[in-house]
């Protein structure tokens, strides 16, 4: 990694460092209802801390892709040593930095959340990571479609997809016997239905993370 | 091809839907200013993004510093202060950590004066950016160009936000700059008075065509209206250069692109008036003869 590129992935974590510090804050306040106990509590924490990540990963591949292009700081960012491709291949790199800091942080601390706390099953925990993963690549998805599209009102479309897949995977999740008849077992089973679903989350995840080497980062024009 | 010249294009085509900049050669030799003047969507914008690898050609060779454009472009850059009039910094930075940022990446960057162009365009460090107007915001990545002392400057209408004062400033800064005799600058715009004022040469682009490219002064030379008085029934002598002719009772205003003495002597005593044209004068009468000729 060049020294220019470094301080372009430092750049993007300062402009975020805000809404990265706001996000974690806000997360951890939501497991921290949840800790309290309570059906009220757990509902409403849950509730807090799924969409923190998932606000979180809209606003920051927003302003980091969508408005950067629309306010034409990209623009200025062009005339620095960088070439397109480069440019492209920064921002994957720093954008998924920049989520996968609080996103590792509010998963981990949900998952040590169901392992310590006996009110919550650890059968709770297959579907915790499941959901985990599926916010990491649902993110790659608004990162990647940032990235090679162009207009506005796609753009929008991307997020309102972004907002509403996760109330569809919970459901599509839930209706899988092998996840949801274990959700209130004393212990987490690790069986084929979760091993398959992770599986596709994380093909997914790799495909939408390197699309943008494949596509975007190979324009020719760049405007 | 040499590579002796900062900006060097050879038979350069690039095709958009609605538009085509075709068959583009231009030069832009050491310390030199080259103003490059057109109208809206003449083409100005996609050359200097041509320039900046930004946009890769269909057709012909670019060498920016020589390098081969776009494959070179991160290396060419190194040596290029871009500014754009649609360019901008980052809204919640402050002025301040723009600074650090382009010193940090430019080894050649000026601090003390950074310092002093701070102070000339009357910019406050401190002030985040989306404080500043359209004009300071401008005047500020005007400033981080400069202050990185590039080999080439390409300025992409660069005094289209400013007021008179703000233009003056800028312009004056513009000449300073271009006292180290090595640096270079391709100045695009379609204001012909900030064009006048600070280049040597000038190119003039239409309709995605270049269609005339040369020294500022010889333009100023060659190019005249001349007024003359024709009693009726006498035929004006056939001259040749004439660009342009406008005819309103006995009087006839010509415009050629090739003034000299011996075209005077050959319109005779009929000579009311010969007038030096502005170079926005000549810029328009230039443009439409050149419409005109491709029957446009």
């Amino acid at each position: 990694m060049n020294p220019l590129t470094r301080k372009l992935i430092a750049r993007e974590f300062y402009m975020h460092r805000w809404l990265i510090g706001i996000s974690m804050i806000a997360g951890l306040a939501g497991l921290a209802l949840v800790a309290r106990g309570g059906n009220m509590n757990f509902n409403v924490g849950f509730l807090v801390w799924l969409t923190t990540i998932v606000a979180f990963g809209a606003v920051i591949a927003m302003f980091g892709i969508a408005t950067e292009r629309k306010e034409r700081v990209m623009h200025w960012v062009l005339s620095l040593p960088v070439a397109h491709g480069d440019y492209v291949r920064i921002k994957v790199a720093a954008l998924l930095a920049c989520f996968i800091l609080p996103w590792f942080l509010l998963s981990a601390a949900a998952i040590g959340l169901i392992l310590l706390q006996a009110h919550l099953p650890d059968g709770l925990l297959p579907v915790t990571v499941l959901l985990c993963a599926f916010m990491l690549a649902n993110y790659t998805f608004v990162v990647c479609s940032a990235l090679h599209a162009n207009s506005e009102g796609l753009m929008t479309m991307v997020i309102i997809v972004h907002n509403t897949v996760i109330t569809l995977f919970m459901f599509g999740v839930m209706a899988i016997d092998g996840i949801r008849t274990h959700l209130h077992d004393p212990a987490a089973a690790w069986n084929s239905a979760f091993w398959t679903v992770l599986a596709v989350e994380l093909a997914v995840f790799l495909v939408l993370s390197s699309l943008p080497f494949f596509v975007a980062a190979r324009r020719r024009d760049f405007t | 091809m040499s590579t002796s010249n900062p900006i060097e294009f050879r038979g350069v085509r690039k095709a958009f839907h609605f538009f085509t900049l075709d068959d583009l050669s231009l030069d832009l030799e050491p310390g030199q200013i080259l103003g490059f003047v057109g109208p809206n969507g003449a083409g100005k914008s996609t050359t200097i993004r041509l320039a900046l690898g930004l946009l890769t050609p269909d057709a012909g060779e670019i060498r920016v510093l020589g390098h081969r454009m776009p494959e070179a472009q991160a290396i060419a850059k190194r040596d290029i202060g871009y500014v754009s009039s649609e360019m901008r910094l980052f809204q919640n930075a402050t002025l301040a950590w723009h600074l650090r940022f382009i010193a940090s990446i430019y080894p050649g960057w000026d601090e003390a004066y950074a310092a002093t162009l701070l102070k000339r365009f009357n910019l406050r460090a401190e002030q985040t950016v989306k404080g500043l107007s359209s004009g300071e915001q401008m005047k500020a990545v005007l400033m981080l160009a400069l202050a990185r002392r590039p080999k080439l400057l390409v300025l992409d209408e660069p005094t289209s936000n400013f007021d008179p004062v703000a233009r003056h400033e800028v312009l004056n800064e513009f000449t300073d700059v271009l006292r180290d005799e090595d640096r270079s600058i391709l100045f695009s715009s379609h204001n012909t008075l900030d064009v006048e004022r600070i280049s040597d040469r000038i190119a003039f682009i239409d309709r995605g065509q270049l269609i005339d490219s040369r020294d500022k002064e010889d333009f100023l030379e060659r190019w005249r209206r001349i007024q003359l008085q024709v009693p009726p029934g006498t035929a004006l002598p056939e001259v040749p250069h004439v660009v342009d002719r406008v005819t309103d009772g006995q009087f006839v205003t010509l415009t050629t692109n090739q003034f000299s003495g011996d075209l005077l002597a050959r319109l005779g005593g009929t000579v009311r008036e010969v007038h030096r044209m502005s170079l926005e004068e000549i810029f328009v009468a230039n443009v439409m003869h050149h419409r005109e000729a491709r029957g446009q």
